[in-house]
């Protein structure tokens, strides 16, 4: 519990420092952080979930590398800002969350996640041309659009439950 | 596999996560974490008051031990009229509240009686 709070050095540090007691006194800044951090995971998940639909096979006449160019840069651009925001929540507020098994949880998803996205583009996107518009798309692909969809919607599952346990 | 079993496996081995990761969690915020058939009144002194994000705190002693009050978020005390500042070391207060179920000595309050005035929290 945060008022019996403990946890790594570098965590206490954290929580120290000057920014995470701007964090923790300044009356607007974490929840201002909290908001951003919402609207971007909703723009990152969202845009994932839709590509990973029309990998699915939904929407089929939608060439895929057409839809990637505006899908991914926004799914990009709102992870970008979760780290950012994420960091400074995390930062207000480090041992407590750190001792919290949901947010490591989370973490490991968000890696597992970045992982295949990794893969997803050694693999099936280098021929992307050959399945861009109505034909199937091919099986790795599909399965790296079932993982990247359940991995990405358990990881903001569990970051909405950090605060409940 | 379809989408629907895909989403669906996934999201159970999370929500088994989470279950196993329950007993060790300090679970702390939701509303679940206090016992909300019993409203506790607690006439005290304040001790220390944390008036930070995510939610402000104080140490009260009150009934013979000291109990860790969880309040409200900094800026919505603020809102409701109770300010930094409003809470000072050696100051009596009363408030209502539900205890933590595990956690004796844990309250978290639903209403405030500082300075003559009444506060709900919730």
């Amino acid at each position: 519990m945060e008022h019996a709070g403990a946890g790594p050095a570098w965590a206490l540090a954290l929580e120290h420092s000057a920014l995470g007691e701007t964090l923790r006194q300044a009356l607007w800044l974490y929840p201002a952080a909290n908001v951003l951090h919402v609207l971007a995971v909703v723009a990152m998940v969202g845009s994932i979930f839709a590509f990973d639909l029309r990998i699915m096979g939904v929407a089929r006449s939608l060439p895929v590398a057409a839809l990637a160019r505006l899908l991914l840069p926004i799914a990009a651009g709102g992870f970008a800002v979760a780290v950012v925001t994420g960091a400074l929540l995390f930062t207000a507020d480090a041992t407590a969350v750190w001792n919290n098994p949901v947010f490591v949880y989370k973490l490991v998803l968000i890696g597992l996640g970045l992982a295949n996205i990794v893969v997803f583009h050694l693999i099936p996107w280098r021929r992307v041309a050959r399945w861009d518009a109505d034909v199937p798309s091919p099986a790795p692909a599909v399965a790296g659009a079932f993982v990247s969809a359940g991995v990405w919607t358990a990881t903001a599952t569990l970051g909405r439950l950090i605060a409940y346990f | 596999m379809t989408l629907s079993r895909s989403c669906m496996t996934l999201g159970a081995v999370a929500a088994l996560g989470v279950l196993a990761a329950a007993p060790a969690a300090l679970a702390h915020h939701g509303w679940g974490s206090y016992d909300s058939t019993a409203l506790t009144t607690l006439d005290g002194t304040v001790q220390s008051v944390s008036f930070s994000n995510p939610h402000a705190s104080i140490q009260l002693e009150a009934q013979g031990k000291t109990w860790y009050i969880v309040l409200a978020p900094p800026s919505r005390m603020t809102t409701r009229g109770l300010p930094d500042g409003t809470f000072r070391q050696g100051q009596t207060i009363s408030l209502d509240g539900y205890v933590h179920k595990n956690d004796p000595a844990e309250l978290r309050a639903e209403r405030i009686r500082v300075d003559g005035k009444s506060v709900e929290l919730r």
